[in-house]
């Protein structure tokens, strides 16, 4: 029990308890809310008394009815109701069960069983509670369950298993409480309390804390609770459970505590009825903010629900644990209101669609008004006008919306309440980390926030210097500032701060509870109020929006001025807090006036005003900018918009890559083209948890992961999706960091570290995915004790259709989508056989175990530390998978697009849209492969696995010609469901190739193996890449079995293979290689390890052994060389020549020379002439000389 | 954790250095081979776990220093295209020109300890390469002279003679005369791609050498 150390320890230096201390604030504010709520409470239900007038009870632990049943009665009957124990003030303690040691130390008290207050009320008067003391039911039932208890936790198996019956309130919980409330709560502020306060405290406020519910959720909430303070141990506490349910005793009850009390805003609750809860809340919130390393998850919306719903979280007390953290974690709930609102505004376009026209409410009362003042002559705007609607300082001008005295006194949303104080724990060192964090402040430009309660999900930008920490902060309240008003930001009071900072800098700062509930109606009115204008709007969070106004000013033919005008008004109106309203031609303009317009203004940026106002913008406010690029920037000698207009484009894009670099080439001159949308795809689900890892033993880590997982599931589940990427992100202690960090439970100063690992088939199964995660969790070799912070990212999302098979959705999917996504590029069409076998080329998956695998081959373990973790094999190897390839768009006739069936159409446009969902990480473009030449563009190559003979002249090339990709490219899935003969067919094809590739692959492996060693460091690679040279190798067999009928080493696939002329593949290659420029930049990363670099190859052959048979079979099985195959050689001369791959130029020219001199048909010594004297004039072009041929 | 990522690491220098190195040691070697220098001057050594020689003479050891230690910058920021070691005649005229070609790697990483032992095979096999090249080149005439010249893209030159990188050891613009040579046949000797550099190695040779 080290907590109990230093909570000794803590308790006497700590002055907490004393006057003035946050504890009394506490206590008192508490008692305040009960005064204030009891002539409600009273009002409401007819029979009140006062009958317990006198008496002050606390609760402690698990009663029944419940400490909230049990309050209003109080407030009903005279009592007073104590929410934290004090020895003085409260007359009694109310409880069914205590444990031992809790009873030792409550000597002297009256410990009452609830029914006293019940009975009492029954009879109408007070009556003895003498009958009522608990410890005349020690003896009895709940005896047994504390014994039971200790066996089960050797934590208190050292407690007397009999209590003292003379000491009726001694108690036993203490160790438990102490670390349930470490462990159960994303807080830093209340451990902390309960750290140094008096350990009866601790139960008070635990048991006070307590809600009732259902019995599910009892025992949720006791798995939280954990004798060892290692983050979560699952396991004991489930065994707990066990035991808890089997005595069926509440024995733990007490523990359950604070997780109830973070109640999320339940429906039943009015923020002005239930005191404690809502108190709960605020103190929540701020633990949330003020650990600081939680990291949101804006995508999580699947959260929000399940913690609106109190039976959900029931669903197995394994992922319990986690579930709770998030269900209860305010500010995550927050984050998952924009999720709630893009639905909202995604439900009220459906809704107005499904009846034919919305009625807007808004517009309407505009037209009016515009009708009435006709004056009113406005300019038809025909440009587009976008208006960014930003609420001026949310939290506090909600917070003091029923508070006119503090509007225009510097006001700030926090929990704390207190003078801003605290004392610092033993183990902390925040001058270390507060030292960190200034050399930090020294590499980055310090940044400015702005706008209200900046939801950062950056695990460290809480932590950013700009909190105002100074040497002193040890003594401070590092209670965060949610939001302050502007008359704080005058006296340079910031968001984010810490409360103890900012009440130096600004005395009278006048604090201001969170109230959730307030700020979710507040933010839903003004939705309600956009709604009734129009419904293009884009949720971006509870208190911004963007409105894409174009078509409703034309349609009224007002200005964007007026528009906002009413808009703000209606706003005011409604909520009765201001709104400043940004608008220009496009989103990031309009964000940028809404800068400008705050507070409570608007602005409307005119185009001709744009070049003006950007240039002196700070680079800082611009989107994607952050404190490291802005001080990248800074070395670059930029620091507002116009600098950054003096860099030219591939400055930028060498500096912060392709894409950054154009967003920032375009966003410095107001160049903005995303468009308002008001549905959002969600890119990933993921789960993390940063506050309060302690593990001590991998055992813990493992099982955290596993519920970790479950989470992730519950999410994916929650949003019907399923991902194949699975992203384990660690935070690390960063050496020589302090081992505690300064933040009560907070991560500190950390290194974080990921890995991913891309699984065969998308899965939302959290077994699954806990498997895969504590495989990487192994393979990153971590000291658990170090360890801070853990989260789950999946990605590369896919919605999950009800698949019996349960092999996921891409099984069913892949055949009809590769018959559906051809279409487009090749219109004539195919029988569907045809189509099912060659879905099967279309390959994307490499099991490693895989026998005649190439070099493309993923090798696990070789990868270091990058992203790529090459999936084990024992996922892949069970089943096959396809995966098709639709062309890009640019690359897609449109005419013949839009000739298809609708159906049809779609499910291609569909497939372009998952491709742009695909994260993009293109630092990669920047050394375009220089393949046009040799391969020029054409939808990838992959594609086109099926060919229809095009030169219907030629006698051999009747019948369909199926290329077998290589085994390693074969989707499993796809495989898996193709009939069985068919199957069978593959295999034995495989099974050839596979032995003619034998040594080829052997000589790869050794010339060749610079794929597998850059692959960490790559870290993305592209599929569009991959798909291009993925191409040559898959290739390889087929070129000699069409070349060679009957002769080639690889024959044996299926009987449709026909003989077809070499130069079908050159014909073939230039339709289907990708286009370098193609826009589709956005391209996954994948396994394939394959050079990048388009390789020369002749007819798919690229190692210098495959040409090398290659050209000895052609010369010597054919009598006559025909011209098309001398050209395909030339041509792969030339590429040799252009890849600056001399020696290799040489060696083939010295082959063939040797193959084709020696042939006895001397048209073969022609066609080397002829070969070799383009192949000369070519060298002579690039080199000046020409090669020598000895 | 051993990557090293794109951050950690100067490619371009690391690139650079090991380049120069193998430069140096491919200067050395092609002048013993050539038999630019009597046999006398050179010392067998050992590098890439093969034995080279060195010439062990001071002056053309440091004038070789300097023009690899003018050429590592060039390679580092990737304005060297070709470096060229000619070899010219009593008149001036080249007669052999061995290209080393360096051309950015397909994908510019450094990933892992495998990193070195491979680029060293590599480089140990161009070294083998240049040792048995006088298989394949016509022996030179008597009394052959050699010079270093650095193909730069774009407007590398000008900043060379800007920032130098040694005092006294400026750079000139070569000659059309050593540059151009007629009838040559081209020799190619080894390719090789790494991680860090893809570089090419041949000879041009001057058909009628004497």
């Amino acid at each position: 029990m080290s907590r109990d150390g230093w909570r000794k320890k803590a308790s006497e230096d700590d002055g907490w308890g004393g006057r003035g201390g946050y504890m009394a604030a506490k206590i008192s504010k508490l008692e305040e809310q009960f005064q204030k709520d009891a002539p409600r409470e009273k009002q409401k239900d007819g029979m009140s008394s006062c009958i317990f007038s006198g008496v002050a009870i606390y609760v402690n632990g698990y009663t029944d009815p419940s400490a909230d049943e049990l309050r209003r009665l109080m407030m009903l009957h005279g009592g007073q109701f104590h929410l934290y124990y004090t020895r003085s003030k409260t007359t009694h303690i109310i409880a069914t069960n205590l444990p031992n040691r809790k009873i030792q130390e409550l000597k002297g008290e009256k410990v009452v069983r609830p029914e006293w207050i019940t009975d009492s009320i029954k009879a109408g008067r007070q009556l003895s509670y003498v009958p009522y003391q608990l410890y005349t039911k020690q003896k009895g039932l709940n005896f047994t369950s504390v014994c039971a208890r200790g066996k089960q936790d050797p934590s208190s198996s050292h407690e007397p298993s009999k209590p003292d019956l003379n000491h009726p309130e001694s108690d036993s919980i203490k160790p438990q409480n102490g670390s349930c409330s470490i462990i159960s709560e994303e807080d830093a502020e209340r451990p902390r309390v309960n750290g140094i306060h008096d350990g009866d405290d601790d139960d008070y406020d635990n048991a006070c804390a307590l809600l009732p519910r259902g019995s599910q959720d009892t025992l949720l909430t006791n798995g939280y609770v954990h004798p060892v303070n290692g983050a979560l141990k699952p396991q004991d506490s489930f065994a707990e459970l066990q035991s808890l349910i089997s005595t069926a005793s509440p024995a733990k009850q007490p523990g359950l505590h604070n997780m109830q009390k973070d109640l999320h805003p339940k429906p039943t609750f009015k923020p002005g009825t239930s005191a404690a809860p809502q108190k709960g809340n605020l103190h929540d919130q701020k633990r949330v903010r003020l650990n600081g390393s939680y990291h949101m998850t804006p995508n999580s919306s699947t959260l929000a629900d399940s913690s609106n719903q109190p039976g959900r979280s029931g669903q197995g007390a394994e992922a319990g644990i986690i579930s709770e953290f998030f269900s209860h974690s305010r500010l995550h709930h927050i984050s998952t209101w924009r999720n709630e609102f893009s639905e909202y505004v995604n439900s009220l376009q459906s809704r107005s669609r499904a009846a034919g026209g919305a009625v807007f409410s808004g517009k309407e009362k505009l037209k009016k008004l515009k009708a009435n003042c006709s004056l009113m002559a406005a300019p038809q705007v025909r440009q587009s006008c976008i208006l960014h609607v930003d609420m001026d300082c949310f939290f506090v001008s909600v917070g003091i919306r029923h508070r006119p005295d503090l509007k225009g006194k510097p006001v700030a949303v926090t929990s704390n309440r207190g003078p801003g104080r605290v004392a610092q724990r033993p183990g902390a060192n925040p001058q270390l980390e507060f030292q960190y964090y200034q050399r930090k402040q020294n590499q980055y430009r310090k940044e400015k926030t702005d706008g209200d309660l900046e939801m950062t999900p950056s695990p460290q930008c809480d932590e950013v210097p700009s909190n105002g920490v100074d040497l002193d902060l040890a003594a401070l309240s590092m209670a965060e500032i949610a939001s302050c008003s502007y008359e704080a930001r005058q006296a340079d009071v910031r968001n984010g701060m810490f409360f103890g900072r900012a009440k130096q800098l600004c005395p009278d700062l006048q604090s201001v509870p969170y109230d959730f509930q307030a700020y979710k109606e507040v933010a839903l009115s003004m939705y309600e109020t956009l709604a009734s204008y129009t419904h293009n709007i884009e949720a971006l969070s509870c208190d911004e929006a963007l409105v894409d106004a174009t078509k409703l000013l034309v349609e009224l033919g007002v200005t964007p001025d007026d528009l906002a005008r009413a808009i703000r008004e209606d706003i005011k109106e409604k909520t009765g807090c201001s709104a400043s309203v940004g608008m220009s031609s496009n989103i990031l303009l309009a964000r940028m006036a809404t800068r400008k317009a705050k507070p409570n203004g608007q602005y409307f940026l005119r185009s001709e005003e744009v070049d003006d106002f950007i240039r002196d913008q700070p680079v800082s406010s611009l989107p994607g900018v952050g404190r490291s690029m802005s001080s990248k920037l800074t070395s670059l000698g930029v620091s507002t918009c116009g600098d950054l207009q003096q860099l030219s484009i591939s400055r930028l894009q060498r500096e912060f890559g392709p894409r950054t670099g154009q967003t920032l080439f375009r966003f410095c001159r107001g160049l903005d083209d995303r468009p308002v949308r008001s549905e959002k795809e969600r890119k990933s689900v993921s789960a993390e948890m940063n506050y309060n890892i302690r593990f001590t033993q991998v055992e813990e880590a493992e099982s955290f992961l596993t519920n970790l997982s479950m989470e992730v599931q519950k999410r994916m589940e929650g949003a019907g999706l399923r991902g194949r990427r699975i992203t384990l992100k660690v935070m690390m202690r960063k050496p020589g960091a302090p081992v505690e960090p300064a933040k009560y439970g907070g991560h500190g100063i950390c290194d974080n570290f990921a890995r991913s690992v891309l699984l065969a088939q998308p899965t939302d199964s959290g077994q699954l995915i806990a498997a895969e995660a504590i495989k990487l969790f192994y393979a990153m070799k971590l000291d658990v004790k170090d360890m801070r912070g853990v989260g789950l990212q999946v990605q590369q999302l896919e919605g999950s259709y009800a698949d019996p098979s349960g092999q996921g959705p891409s099984r069913g999917r892949s055949i009809k989508d590769l018959l559906l996504a051809k279409q487009p590029a090749h219109s004539p069409r195919k029988d569907p056989l045809a189509q099912g076998q060659s879905s099967v080329n279309r390959t994307e998956v490499t099991p490693p175990s895989s026998p005649p695998s190439t070099s493309s081959d993923p090798m696990p373990g070789t990868s270091k530390g990058g992203l790529h973790h090459p999936h084990t094999p024992n996922h892949v190897r069970t089943y096959l998978n396809v995966s098709i390839e639709v062309p890009s768009p640019s690359q897609v006739d449109q005419s013949v697009l839009e000739a298809l069936p609708v159906d049809i159409r779609k499910q291609v446009e569909q497939s372009w849209r998952h491709r742009e969902e695909q994260p993009s990480t293109s630092s990669h473009l920047s050394t375009p492969p220089r393949t046009s030449s040799s391969l020029p563009p054409g939808p990838s190559l992959g594609t086109l696995v099926l060919q229809l003979p095009d030169q219907p002249g030629q006698p051999c090339t009747t019948g369909i010609i199926l290329e077998l990709p290589d085994f390693s490219q074969v989707d499993p899935e796809v495989f898996a469901a193709l009939p069985r003969e068919l199957q069978e067919e593959l295999c034995s094809a495989y099974r050839n190739k596979g032995n003619a590739q034998a040594h080829a692959q052997a000589q790869v492996e050794q010339k060749n193996p610079f794929p597998q060693l850059k692959q960490p460091a790559v870290g993305k690679l592209k599929r569009r890449y991959k798909k291009r040279n993925a191409s040559p190798a898959k290739k390889g067999p087929s070129p000699l079995k069409k070349l060679f009928p009957g002769n080639s080493p690889a024959k044996s696939s299926p009987s449709k293979t026909l003989p077809l002329p070499l130069k079908h593949f050159g014909g073939k290659k230039t339709e289907n290689v990708q286009c370098p420029s193609s826009p589709s930049i956005d391209v996954p990363e994948t396994l394939s390890k394959l050079n990048p670099r388009p390789v020369p190859t002749l007819a798919g052959a690229y190692e210098f052994s495959d040409i090398r048979t290659l050209l000895r079979e052609w010369v010597t099985t054919i009598s006559e060389p025909m011209e098309e195959d001398i050209l395909q050689v030339v041509k792969y001369c030339t590429e040799l020549v252009e890849d600056k791959d001399l020696e290799k130029l040489y060696l083939v020219i010295k082959y063939m020379k040797r193959l084709m001199q020696q042939s006895s048909e001397s048209v073969w010594s022609m066609a080397f002439d002829f070969v070799l004297d383009n192949v000369q004039v070519v060298v002579q072009q690039t080199y000046g000389s020409t090669l020598k041929i000895t | 954790m051993a990557t090293l990522t794109r951050q950690d690491l100067n490619f371009g220098q690391v690139a650079a250095d090991i380049l120069c190195e193998f430069l140096e040691v491919a200067i050395h070697l092609i002048l013993y081979v050539r038999e630019i220098y009597p046999s006398g001057i050179f010392q067998k050594r050992k590098k890439y776990s093969v034995p080279v020689q060195m010439s062990c003479h001071p002056e053309l050891n440091q004038y070789i220093q300097d023009t690899l230690h003018c050429v590592k910058p060039l390679i580092e920021k990737n304005e060297a295209e070709k470096v060229v070691v000619v070899i010219m005649d009593k008149e001036h005229h080249p007669v052999e020109r061995f290209v080393f070609e360096i051309s950015p790697p397909p994908l510019l990483s450094i990933s892992s300890e495998t990193l070195l032992s491979h680029v060293e095979q590599l480089l140990r096999a161009m070294i083998l390469k240049i040792s048995v090249c006088d298989a394949v080149l016509d022996n030179n005439p008597p009394g052959c002279t050699f010079t270093v010249l650095v193909h730069t893209r774009e407007a590398a030159t000008r900043n060379m003679e800007k920032v130098q990188v040694i005092k006294d050891f400026p750079w000139i613009v070569a000659d059309e005369q050593d540059v151009h040579m007629e009838e040559a046949k081209l020799i190619p000797l080894k390719t090789m791609t790494s991680d860090i550099l893809k570089m090419q190695l041949y000879v041009e040779e001057r058909t009628q050498k004497t």
